[in-house]
């Protein structure tokens, strides 16, 4: 016997085994706690729990009505498996670093060496990579913010940090001049991983875990072909160039969550 | 479910007519109108469809149908800006909606309502899935993201809640328990 067969019991009004519920009660506290007083607290939640509840009478051809409108290039896009989703947006920043950073490299690359530049790519594209993941899935969401604040705070900071960091005589030589070009840069490149991320929502209307998430992904993004494409590490130029492009996509989203609510 | 995801429109029918009654119940409690249950239930189905191609054949639907249902329903909550979250100490709890037959509920069926409504969110959610939504411990764990032991502990402190706040009133003051048998059989 288990809790369910109890709850089942007491919904149904079907009879129980005494020896079997004994044996039961004895090792299940919280089912003891629906016995006590005559089974009074059992007894009101199985009668809350056979009270029906009103339905439209069409209630059925509406949901029919409602799937059917899902046709068209975004439905495809956004019932595909978390999986394939999590992969092609990976696979769109990928193209986009490379296209924007690896191909572009900053003047000053060779100088740095490998286990830098790769130490900084891992950890960029591990919190993209978990930023992304929990973006697209459906998993429990008990505290949304919790778990994608620290992501954001992450995402903003990065870019600033690494800006202190040490670097080539170029890099740090330089003025805060051409900051608009890297956040133009670094908006363009990440535009059409935003556009599907968009795309691949499957929400209406993004949600604020979705804009933190979102931001936090696209903002990093940027700011990792950015640090592969731009020698400029004057703090000034980093601040307004780089590290704003987190804040610029989180006010996007915010914006989009707020217009598609009105 | 997997005929639904093959394409087989009364397949979608038959997840319909088993599901709706429990989401329904499961998420009426906390909202002020039928409608914003129906429209829930509606959005739950949607996501359901959008969703259909992650579903893994041998895994159990009815917990995943109720995660995306919670996610849906928390997010409305905080959309609306309205409280999930409620405390022990907090009398100012939302008057639950009315059903078909609400001039005939009794006042014994209103204080249940209330005292669910005056329990934390965690023991509330648990309970519900539990009893509203028809879901076994394990399943309810699965839904939420818990264990099983942690939502068994969570139901415990609910249940005792419960029983400290019914505890006041008279017992089926309206005949709503009477007629229902008991469950213990003697042998």
């Amino acid at each position: 016997m288990d809790c369910s067969q109890i709850r089942d019991s007491f919904m149904s009004g079907d009879r129980l085994s005494e020896e079997q519920l004994e044996a039961h009660l004895a090792q299940c506290p919280q089912c003891k706690a629906l016995f006590e007083r005559d089974a009074e607290l059992g007894r009101s939640l199985a009668a809350q729990a056979n009270a029906a509840l009103p339905l439209p009478a069409d209630f059925f051809e509406q949901i029919e009505q409602g799937l059917a409108r899902e046709t068209g290039a975004r439905a495809w896009l956004r019932s595909r498996p978390s999986r394939v989703r999590f992969v092609f947006t990976l696979l769109l920043v990928l193209l986009a670093v490379i296209a924007g950073g690896v191909l572009r490299q900053r003047a000053d690359f060779a100088q740095y060496p490998f286990l830098r530049v790769a130490l900084l790519l891992c950890v960029y594209f591990v919190a993209i990579a978990l930023a992304f993941a929990k973006e697209l899935s459906e998993l429990p969401r008990r505290n949304p913010l919790r778990e994608s604040l620290p992501l954001l705070a992450f995402a903003l900071a990065v870019p600033i940090l690494a800006a202190f960091a040490p670097a080539t005589e170029l890099s740090r030589r330089a003025g805060a001049e051409g900051a608009l070009n890297c956040f133009a840069y670094g908006a363009l490149f990440t535009l059409p991983v935003a556009l599907l991320l968009w795309a691949f929502d499957r929400n209406d209307r993004p949600s604020l875990r979705s804009v933190c998430l979102s931001a936090a992904a696209l903002g990093l993004s940027a700011n990792l072909l950015l640090e592969l494409h731009c020698s400029n590490g004057n703090p000034l130029h980093v601040l307004l160039g780089h590290a704003s492009l987190g804040v610029a996509w989180l006010t996007a989203w915010a914006a989009a969550r707020g217009l598609s609510r009105a | 479910m997997t005929a639904y995801i093959a394409g087989d429109k009364a397949a979608f029918r038959e997840l319909f007519r088993r599901y709706t009654p429990l989401l329904q119940r499961a998420m009426a409690r906390d909202l002020r109108s039928s409608e914003e249950a129906n429209d829930l239930v509606q959005q739950t189905f949607l996501h359901l469809h959008r969703s259909r191609l992650d579903f893994e054949p041998g895994r159990k639907l009815k917990p995943w149908i109720f995660t995306i249902a919670l996610n849906l329903k928390r997010e409305f909550f905080r959309r609306s800006k309205r409280r999930f979250e409620t405390s022990l100490e907090d009398d100012r709890v939302a008057e639950p909606f009315e059903g078909p037959r609400g001039q005939e509920r009794s006042d014994a069926a209103r204080e249940m309502e209330r005292a669910l409504q005056t329990l934390p969110a965690e023991q509330r959610e648990v309970i519900e899935l539990h009893w509203f939504g028809g879901l076994s411990f394990p399943e309810v764990a699965e839904a939420v993201g818990s264990t099983v032991a942690a939502v068994k502990v969570r139901a415990h402190r609910g249940y005792v809640a419960l029983r400290a706040r019914l505890g006041d009133t008279a017992p089926d003051p309206d005949g709503v328990l009477a007629g229902k048998p008991s469950v213990v059989e003697s042998k």
